[in-house]
């Protein structure tokens, strides 16, 4: 009788929560990070597709397949395992920008994601903003902790503030 | 009839009047701090920020009903707002997942697209009672009502194309198919047509509604990655479209259906309504709200938004005198 009664309120616990279903809401973050040095020497160091990895401490190779054209591919490989594939949706050199988009089932926590990164003067100096908007990886109800979306602002947020913290260094040691 | 002394005359029309030079108010919505920005255009400012259901998206002002209708789709709700006290009236229960939302041209209905339960919703906007299901294809997005106020054009993003829905007779009665993925739909009355953006095929679908029964796609325009919102400014004779993805915003010459301009520098900008001489775009990315000069696209001032702001649907609107 019990058991009964567990799997009739199991049926309308789940009617329910199908009823409420919803999909999860666009996120996103914007990473700043200010150099001493001028705009067109740090864009030197980053204006190149695939040169990612000359920059990024976590990314080992990015190779691409057509440069700066639009539409070029790179596959990033991470160090420690782990690989993404991105495509170059835009690129103005004049305004010392590019934006991209990644395939769905990288190594990060996203999926719909896009990401823009830009070199702006700041007098002698220079501001580099990084964004990315995303969904985050479950595209149902109830996501896992990991696939939440806490876990897919913390994984992206960690791969700009590492990167830029990196060129950082890199161009202001030069 | 005694005549009334005239300063008592003067008291009554001023009295009468409605407010004097009433700025044209925006409602944004503000999807990641679950809020509506109220925004006075006349003077730039933020004048309210109100807590609304929970992830707030589509928004329509209905000035004859003196009320705001906003989508909350993760608490699938409708959140009412009185655009005279400023206060949340109720949260109207609307299916799985409330998206986009737009009224009759008499102020007497709002049409709510439910993604989720794939169907079409209607309430009337002074008892705020259901007062319409039908069931729709996949993934219903944007909404539009025609100039009849009897039908009711929504697109069914996952199935690339624009269903008709009669109102009066309560079921679909045409379908037409656009690009890839329509969102968000507009109508032009004087022209008595629909433009359907296709966030895919990054292109506007201009469709013949002159017939609404028989649709009937009479152009495409490119537009730039993701175009998201639209609006007709200049008396008509422009129709801005936001793209998300390219930051910029394409204008457009609705007669000859031919991009006349790309304005670059937004920040993943969605909604976009115009007033007068004046077309306002939401940024979600830079969270603010930035005017423009319609007949030019000159960029005049912005002003701060909440979190996530979206602002998807005529967010403009004062209460009728």
């Amino acid at each position: 009788m019990l058991s009964r009664w567990l799997a009739a309120l199991a049926l309308l616990g789940f009617a329910t929560h199908a009823a409420l279903a919803h999909g999860p809401t666009r996120q996103k973050v914007v990473e700043k990070v200010t150099i001493d040095a001028p705009a067109d020497a740090v864009w030197a160091q980053i204006k190149d597709f695939d040169a990612l990895a000359k920059w990024h401490p976590a990314v080992e190779a990015s190779p691409a397949d057509k440069g700066n054209a639009e539409g070029s591919v790179r596959k990033l490989k991470l160090k420690g395992g782990g690989a993404l594939t991105e495509t170059l949706e835009r690129y103005n050199a004049d305004g010392k920008s590019y934006g991209y988009r990644a395939a769905d089932g990288g190594a990060l926590p996203v999926t719909n994601y896009t990401s823009t990164i830009t070199v702006s003067a700041d007098g002698a100096k220079s501001v580099v903003e990084w964004r990315g908007a995303f969904y985050r990886g479950f595209p149902n109800n109830d996501p896992p902790a990991d696939q939440n979306d806490e876990a897919a602002v913390k994984a992206v947020t960690g791969v700009y503030q590492a990167g830029l913290a990196n060129l950082k260094k890199l161009v202001e040691k030069k | 009839m005694t005549r009334l002394p005239l300063p008592i005359v003067a008291a009554m029309a001023f009295l009468a009047a409605p407010p004097a030079a009433a700025a044209p108010t925006a409602w944004i919505t503000n999807q990641g701090g679950h809020s509506v920005s109220v925004v006075d255009l006349g003077t730039n400012r933020v004048s309210a920020t109100l807590p609304v259901g929970k992830s707030p998206a589509g928004v329509v002002a209905v000035p004859k009903a003196g009320k705001v209708f906003v989508t909350t789709p993760d608490d699938n709700a409708v959140s009412v707002i009185d655009m005279t006290t400023r206060r949340v009236l109720a949260a109207l229960p609307a299916g799985g997942g409330a998206v986009g939302i737009d009224a009759s041209p008499d102020g007497r209905r709002v049409y709510v697209a439910d993604w989720y339960g794939r169907q079409l919703l209607g309430f009337d906007t002074a008892s705020h009672a259901e007062v319409l299901r039908v069931p729709l294809g996949q993934a219903p997005a944007g909404v539009a009502v025609a100039g009849d106020g009897r039908h009711v054009f929504v697109a069914e993003r996952d199935d690339n194309r624009v269903a008709v829905v009669d109102a009066a007779a309560a079921r679909v009665v045409a379908r037409v198919a656009v690009g890839e993925h329509p969102f968000a739909l507009l109508h032009d009355a004087p022209r008595r047509r629909l433009y359907a953006l296709n966030v895919y095929s990054n292109d506007v679908s201009a469709i013949d509604v002159s017939a609404p029964a028989a649709p009937r796609v009479v152009g495409t325009v490119r537009v730039g990655k993701a175009p998201y919102g639209a609006a007709l400014a200049a008396g008509g004779t422009r129709l801005y479209v936001t793209n998300q993805r390219d930051d910029s915003v394409t204008v457009i010459d609705p007669d000859t259906l031919a991009s006349v301009q790309t304005l670059s520098g937004f920040g993943y900008p969605e909604g976009i309504a115009s007033v007068g001489d004046r077309v306002w775009v939401v940024n979600w990315m830079d969270e603010n709200l930035v005017e423009l000069e319609a007949a030019t696209g000159k960029r005049l001032r912005s002003v701060t938004l909440g979190s996530n702001p979206r602002g998807f649907g005529a967010f403009i609107g004062d209460p009728a005198p």
